[in-house]
């Protein structure tokens, strides 16, 4: 009891000014993101009780999709094909394109200020739009088909690749490119030689990691018309054939999960 | 005669044929089959742009009565639905987290972050297709699919923040007598809450883009408003729901952003899920 620090003594002294306004924010912050949390349940119709009495429909759904009917397996394999083309393709496409965004994005890289920020606010913009929107844009300007899904899938790895990217550049050590600009480079020499030789490898991983984003998307991307296998899904979905519907689910999971494998396996080689 | 014991003293050039070339031709000849695959249309490739800037056009000048009257109330689903799904995949991947982690429980660690992997790898939007057909079409459903897939990205997160902890203060904690609660509540959680919390932040703002598109199949939230005006052609309705999607991610991103910056010392790596 004699001891000096048994916190029971301590919550009898009244709190010092600074900490009881730390408690009242905390409080208030608390509160404000409890009514958040009871007005968004409130809107989106959260109900435990509908989640548990609707199970059985849930069996039945599994019911209808299990076995699934492995016979449609030949129809599957050209939209596959053409799902990962589309992954690969906006994949490399994107990843181009983000090369000189992202070292206009980059403060020490960036030639003038205004590149930097028009860059900056650019790359920003690109990465609100969710990919599934940007594909239904072009599905409506050039047409349904892969062709969109290509133009949509590379428009965001673009988007999503500059900005990594453009951290990396941010993060490289100034004191090569400082020693290229005093022996009179310009500035491609220096990106050529002080910038790129310590991103190469980032980039690298970059791409391979939208690679990964860019399978998992195209095999939804059809569900707007944007080509792919989703394309079958939609269809499938529409007639309720759930038996091929869970056929398709199992065949993307597999390949997304056998590219995540691969990529992820380079990736730790490269950085 | 320097030069014979230098020839054979140098090290031999390396193959030309490292794994960088390797895979870089692997990269092109795959490129090409895929290119082909596609077809590539290379008049149509030349119009695109000008195709997109005509479409975009017609955006102008979006229809802002439409946006008072559907898009707000839409776009508060997709905040809704993002909000319960980030908190479901909250209480749910914490449990696992804590599981997944090796530095805790060394045999779980593997199955874990299997199960975690393999969760992962649905879309938010295939799951949807399981939850509207049993919940009935509309934002619920589209939140038990961003909650679910959520889980796996936090788990596998929340693991890694784990593993990274020190692991002095749990040894003390045991060493004074401690219970399995008090070490994770006085031992772990102090050290890992702050960057959790900034995970789920940063999981919140993918949410949001994520319950953005649901609507594509019914599971509530601004993508079905999105879907419908481009496929009825209502282009200045289209252009609403485009400009207030835009303003809510730019708000949402920059908010949820400087909070995270407060809560970690260091950038998160959760730029890569």
């Amino acid at each position: 009891m004699s001891n000096g620090s048994s916190p029971s003594r301590g919550a009898h002294r009244p709190l010092p000014p600074r900490r009881l306004r730390q408690r009242w924010v905390s409080t208030g912050a608390l509160a404000g993101l409890i009514a958040l949390t009871a007005w968004a349940g409130a809107r989106v119709g959260f109900s435990l009780r509908e989640l548990l009495g609707n199970l059985d429909k849930l069996t039945r759904l599994l019911d209808d999709s299990f076995p699934p009917e492995w016979s449609f397996w030949p129809r599957l394999r050209a939209p596959l094909v053409e799902t990962l083309a589309i992954a690969l393709l906006a994949t490399a496409a994107g990843s181009l394109v983000a090369v000189p965004l992202s070292l206009f994005a980059a403060r020490p890289v960036a030639p003038a200020a205004w590149v930097y920020r028009t860059a900056r606010a650019a790359m920003n913009l690109l990465r609100t739009m969710p990919d599934l929107f940007w594909a239904m844009l072009f599905a409506s300007a050039v047409g349904f088909g892969p062709f969109a899904g290509v133009m949509a899938l590379s428009v965001f790895t673009a988007a999503v690749v500059s900005k990594l990217l453009s951290e990396s550049a941010e993060a490289i050590d100034p004191r090569v490119l400082e020693a290229v600009r005093a022996s009179g480079g310009g500035w491609l020499e220096c990106v050529r030689f002080a910038v790129w030789p310590q991103v190469a490898p980032h980039f690298a991983s970059y791409a391979l990691y939208s690679l990964e984003i860019n399978v998992r998307a195209s095999t939804v991307l059809g569900l707007v018309g944007a080509g792919g296998i989703g394309m079958v899904l939609r269809t499938q979905l529409s007639l309720f054939e759930y038996d091929r519907v869970v056929l398709i689910i199992l065949v993307s999971f597999l390949v997304v999960l056998v590219i995540e494998q691969i990529s992820a396996l380079t990736r730790r080689r490269l950085v | 005669m320097s030069g014979d014991a230098s020839r054979h003293s140098r090290p031999r050039r390396p193959s030309r044929l490292d794994l960088g070339t390797v895979a870089t031709l692997v990269a092109a000849g795959l490129l090409l089959v895929a290119a082909w695959e596609i077809e590539v249309p290379v008049a149509r490739l030349r119009g695109a742009p000008a195709q997109l800037a005509g479409l975009l056009r017609q955006f102008l000048p979006p229809d802002l009565g439409y946006g008072r009257q559907q898009v707000l109330p839409a776009l508060l689903d997709s905040l809704a639905i993002a909000w319960v799904g980030t908190l479901i995949g909250a209480l749910l991947s914490l449990p696992l987290g804590l599981l997944g982690a090796r530095n805790l429980f060394p045999r779980l660690g593997f199955p874990v972050k299997s199960l975690l992997a393999a969760i992962r790898a649905f879309p938010e939007i295939l799951l949807a297709i399981y939850f509207v057909p049993m919940v009935g079409l509309g934002p619920f459903a589209g939140t038990l699919a961003v909650g679910l897939h959520s889980v796996g990205m936090l788990g596998k997160l929340t693991a890694e923040i784990i593993e990274s902890a020190d692991l002095r203060p749990v040894e003390a904690i045991r060493a004074a007598g401690g219970d399995a609660t008090s070490v994770l509540r006085f031992g772990v959680l102090p050290q890992v809450f702050s960057e959790v919390v900034a995970l789920w932040l940063f999981r919140f703002e993918i949410n949001l883009r994520a319950s953005a598109v649901l609507g594509v199949v019914g599971a509530g939230g601004i993508g079905g408003l999105m879907f419908n005006t481009l496929r009825y052609r209502h282009f200045a309705q289209t252009g609403a729901v485009v400009l207030a999607t835009v303003l809510v991610v730019l708000a949402v991103d920059s908010s949820s952003g400087a909070l995270r910056q407060r809560l970690t010392r260091e950038p998160l790596p959760a730029s890569d899920p």
